[in-house]
């Protein structure tokens, strides 16, 4: 009877700790808007949050918009300017999603699973719709998931002479690398 | 139309400077620190945000991010934390802190944000080195 017990409260504790969000506080975001003529636009944030909650299917990651790290500080200056993403006012960018085929992943069980992600993507306090394939990669009571996909700046009302010149490209790519508990 | 050219190649070639030469502008412990953001996180932008800042505080966690480190000191009773991420050549010296060190860490300040997410403050620094 003891042993039933015990056996009912481990597979109650395991259930409630596989159904619990997962987060991780040092999620990767990198920023790549290099172009053929200009290297420089491409910067790292290390410290973004982000979430999976697989109970619900939710995805969700925020970022300092001023912990985006350029190797060029002159630049690092512009991409907080106003102009460009006026990190003042707007101090963070947000990604609120779902999976939209939950039945390809299981939680539960170790294995690398290929999803598809759709949710709202806010930087500069406009919000776009954005999908992507993403990989989950579930490892006991570890998240890592990885993912890419491509902006256009204008829909976030980031424009101007550096991109038409082609020095910056109007739609870097994003991609977001994650290890959560 | 030369000196165009020895400027942009200036700023072009430009890379940021070590931290560790770099002046402080304050000097904070990681507690009161936190609860300035947490009072007046704007206030504390202000003062705060794009300056040389060296932190005495209590390591409460490293996480890997990436193929690099983090180094986090947060207040247990509010779960709002600092995050430092590291130049890549004092990344050495913050792989060897550990949970539960004392240590000052010294970083560029880049500014303290709420998460909805987490429902806590979280200050970002950037650059950062051990200073002891």
């Amino acid at each position: 009877m003891k042993r039933t017990i015990l056996s009912l409260a481990i597979a109650t504790i395991s259930m409630i700790a596989f159904a619990q969000k997962k987060t991780s506080t040092s999620a990767t975001i990198a920023f790549d808007a290099s172009t053929a003529i200009d290297d420089l636009p491409k910067a790292e944030n290390k410290t973004a949050i982000a979430a999976i909650d697989p109970e619900k299917n939710t995805v969700q990651f925020e970022a300092a918009i001023k912990n985006f790290a350029f190797s060029n500080p002159r630049i690092q200056d512009h991409f907080n300017q106003k102009g460009w993403l006026n990190s003042d006012e707007f101090p963070k960018a947000t990604f609120n999603g779902v999976i939209t085929n939950p039945s390809a992943v299981n939680f539960k069980k170790d294995g690398t699973y290929t999803v598809n992600v759709e949710g709202d993507l806010t930087i500069k306090g406009k919000t776009q719709k954005v999908t992507t394939p993403a990989t989950i990669v579930v490892s006991g009571k570890t998240l890592k998931t990885n993912a890419a996909f491509n902006i256009k700046l204008a829909d976030f009302g980031v424009e101007g002479q550096p991109i038409t010149a082609g020095k910056v490209s109007g739609e870097p790519k994003i991609t977001v690398a994650a290890e959560l508990n | 139309m030369l000196i165009a050219i020895v400027a942009y190649f200036y700023y072009a070639t430009r890379t940021h400077e070590d931290t560790a030469g770099l002046t402080v502008d304050y000097t904070v412990e990681a507690i009161p620190f936190i609860k300035e953001f947490e009072k007046d996180y704007k206030a504390a932008n202000k003062k705060y945000a794009e300056k040389i800042i060296a932190v005495k505080g209590i390591v409460t966690a490293t996480e890997p991010a990436d193929t690099t480190l983090n180094i986090k000191m947060a207040d247990t009773t509010t779960g709002s934390y600092l995050i430092f991420a590291f130049q890549n050549q004092h990344m050495p010296e913050a792989k060897r802190v550990k949970e539960g060190d004392e240590v000052v860490i010294k970083g560029s300040c880049s500014d303290g944000v709420y998460s909805e997410i987490l429902g806590t403050y979280f200050i970002s620094f950037k650059r950062s080195t051990i200073e002891n």
